[in-house]
């Protein structure tokens, strides 16, 4: 072998390989980073067609064909919010939406008519033991504008945990928020 | 025998006489049809805008409250009959109403309770909700004024202090109009 003569020494494969790797790596992410400006710049939230239900929702009052006060699932989907208990169904386009709050509250674990029965047939009292347990739920109120510019505003009750995203998700789908500080909770209600 | 039955007669005669008076001046002190107070004048309007409860910083009442006492206002109010149209707030319809009457509330006190505070103890955490409720005509003019009070005193949710406030100014309409 002379000395100063240069041999073309064979790539290993391992290293070919790995070339081409980080090349398409570098490919694919150039190519997400474009589609992700591209939807950045045009601004615009696209109806979703994705559709998500919270079940366990008390709807209290404010849609025209459901009772008040009574419970089924919130589902959005497309750009409009429905609640569905039975037959009975209201929904809202979310476009009209002019304002959403959210707050806490507690709800006894035995409440309603047979609840207060039940407490108040216990003897020496006992029925007040019971109304110490209680659950916290959150209560979302929802304000819009039907097409003749009317208020109109409903009031759901949601197992906690739900209302942020579900709000989250209105307002993906055009539902208009305004910035404003919460009352503060009753001083009795916080735990 | 017959002495006694003699005796017994005047006193007798007494006290029929006296039932007799006593009867006779009760009837006389009801009031007559005449008596009666007149009843007030009662409004008239064939439709009515319910405007939402203003606003204001020195009482802070949550949304829900508000929306709830709104709410439950409309249906109340629907439910009397005495309106052929009831409008909502900010409802352009309600612009070509001739003989409209506009409902407003002004809040003037607020009262958070506690449902578990009152199941608890029966005597503490009452919830109420207070308005001044004015009815106008479209001038502005107050054709009637009164304060109406909602409250939950014993058993059941915050928010039906909402639901008897708005049942008591149904009952307001009632009488009004």
């Amino acid at each position: 072998m002379n000395s100063g003569e240069w041999q073309s020494i064979p790539e290993p494969t391992n290293h070919r390989t790995r070339r081409t790797f980080r090349k398409s790596g570098m490919a694919i992410f150039a190519v997400a980073f474009g589609l992700s400006a591209a939807s950045v710049c045009s601004g615009q939230t696209k109806p979703t067609d994705a559709t998500s239900s919270v079940p366990d929702v008390k709807c209290v009052i404010g849609l025209k064909d459901v009772k008040p006060n009574q419970t089924g699932t919130i589902t959005v989907s497309g750009t409009r919010v429905g609640f569905v208990t039975g037959k009975q169904k209201g929904d809202i386009d979310a476009h009209q939406i002019t304002d959403i709050f959210l707050g806490n509250e507690s709800r006894q674990d035995i409440s309603g008519l047979g609840g207060t029965a039940v407490k108040a047939a216990i003897p020496y009292g006992g029925g007040r033991i019971l109304s110490l347990f209680s659950h916290k739920v959150e209560v979302m109120t929802v304000t819009w504008e039907d097409d003749n510019g009317a208020f109109h505003g409903a009031i759901f009750v949601l197992p906690e945990g739900h209302a942020t995203a579900l709000k989250a998700q209105l307002v993906g789908i055009g539902a208009h928020v305004n910035a404003h500080v919460e009352p503060p909770a009753p001083k009795e209600e916080k735990q | 025998m017959k002495r006694g039955i003699r005796a017994a007669f005047p006193i007798f005669s007494m006290v029929v006489s006296g039932a007799a008076l006593l009867l006779a001046g009760s009837v006389m002190a009801q009031p007559g049809p005449q008596d009666k107070p007149a009843p007030a004048q009662k409004l008239t309007g064939k439709s009515i805008q319910v405007e939402r409860a203003q606003a204001s910083e020195d009482l802070v009442i949550p949304e829900d409250f508000r929306v709830a006492t709104y709410e439950n206002l409309i249906r109340q109010i629907e439910k009397t009959g005495k309106f052929e149209h009831v409008y909502r707030s900010g409802d352009k319809r309600a612009a070509g109403q001739s003989d409209l009457v506009i409902l407003k509330l002004v809040p003037s006190a607020y009262t958070a309770g506690s449902q578990k505070q009152r199941e608890v103890t029966t005597i503490k955490g009452a919830t109420s909700i207070k308005f001044t409720v004015q009815f106008t005509d479209r001038s502005g003019k107050v054709l009637l004024e009164k304060e109406v009070e909602g409250k939950v005193r014993f058993f059941g949710e915050n928010l039906n202090a909402t639901s008897d406030f708005a049942k008591k100014v149904g009952k307001v309409v009632n009488e009004s109009f």
